[in-house]
């Protein structure tokens, strides 16, 4: 079971249907949410995955259990998303992250992360970071990962700002990493 | 990249109204402008009495029961999400007259238009799809 924040049931329904009852779910996602679709229409693994890359939301994944695919896309607003800018100094590579010695830090949402991350990452979504803080060492160098480097950047931030000081941004993120993947699907 | 699908309905029967609604509401849903125009046998595909009893092709009856096992929507239903949807109808004018039909005699909120009003519509989308 794969955590999302909202789920649409669109069992038993052919195609366009289950496009449709998407966009329509969607209205009802906030910005970096993330749907959970479940539908038994074949064609929908290639659809949604089409029109997410249409309409500019971020395609995570599907997974097929006893005849239902259940697909997950995390709702983007192609204007803003990509373009912040990062301010957080400190930061690393992905490849000195990944030799480094201290932690890495997934702040993705959790579909994000089952679907693929980087080997012994530890998963704290963005919006759980503020209550959940407590779980990590501070005397440890964190390094902080996401798809693009966006929300490790606020995530640094926040680190920081709560008196964490071995905290590193790991840029370009995993939309670029093409070393090992830990999958949880 | 053009926002806009064009589509002309020229053909009359189911599997010509499913192409065409399919595609239609894909669209729609993926955020596009999209317009159809109705034109000759098109224009039963929004005809109140006629989109109710669609033709097969003959000889392709067997296919209901595939139509029924896949729950597949019926036409009547994908137009109403069409327009749901935003999807534009336009009804040609000519067509009309030759057949002695009316505005009345098709779902509401259609427009109804010479060739050039869909030209105008169709100038810069992408795809123009003609079923």
């Amino acid at each position: 079971m794969i955590k999302s924040d909202v789920q649409l049931d669109a069992k038993g329904l052919a195609c366009p249907m289950p496009i449709v009852k998407t966009k329509k779910a969607m209205n009802d996602v906030a910005e970096g949410q993330v749907l959970e679709i479940q539908a038994t229409d074949k064609g929908s693994v290639a659809d949604l995955a089409a029109w997410s890359k249409t309409v500019g939301h971020q395609y995570i994944g599907t997974n097929e259990d006893n005849g239902v695919f259940y697909h997950y896309i995390r709702k983007c607003n192609p204007e803003t998303s990509d373009l912040t800018e990062k301010t957080f100094e400190q930061t690393i590579s992905n490849e000195d992250a990944v030799k480094g010695d201290g932690i890495i830090l997934d702040v993705r949402e959790a579909a994000e992360y089952a679907f693929g991350h980087m080997p012994g990452a530890k998963s704290i979504p963005m919006g759980e970071l503020t209550n959940r803080m407590n779980e990590l060492d501070p005397a440890q160098n964190i390094y902080v990962i996401c798809r693009t480097g966006t929300r490790s950047d606020l995530a640094a931030q926040q680190l920081s700002a709560a008196g964490f000081t071995n905290i590193y941004n790991v840029l370009p993120g995993m939309t670029e990493y093409t070393g090992e993947l830990e999958k949880e699907v | 990249m053009s926002n806009k699908v064009a589509i002309i309905a020229a053909n009359g029967g189911l599997f010509d109204a499913y192409k065409v609604f399919n595609i239609a509401t894909a669209a729609a849903a993926s955020e596009k402008e999209v317009a159809i125009f109705f034109t000759f046998e098109g224009l039963n595909l929004i005809h109140k009495q006629g989109m109710q009893a669609l033709e097969m092709p003959a000889g392709k009856e067997s296919f209901a029961e595939g139509f029924a096992a896949a729950q597949v929507p019926a036409i009547p239903q994908l137009v109403e999400m069409a327009q749901e949807l935003g999807v534009k109808f336009i009804a040609c004018q000519m067509t009309m007259d030759v057949m002695g039909l009316t505005k009345e005699d098709f779902v509401d909120d259609i427009e109804v238009g010479g060739a050039v009003t869909f030209l105008e519509f169709a100038k810069d989308a992408a795809p123009t799809l003609t079923f």
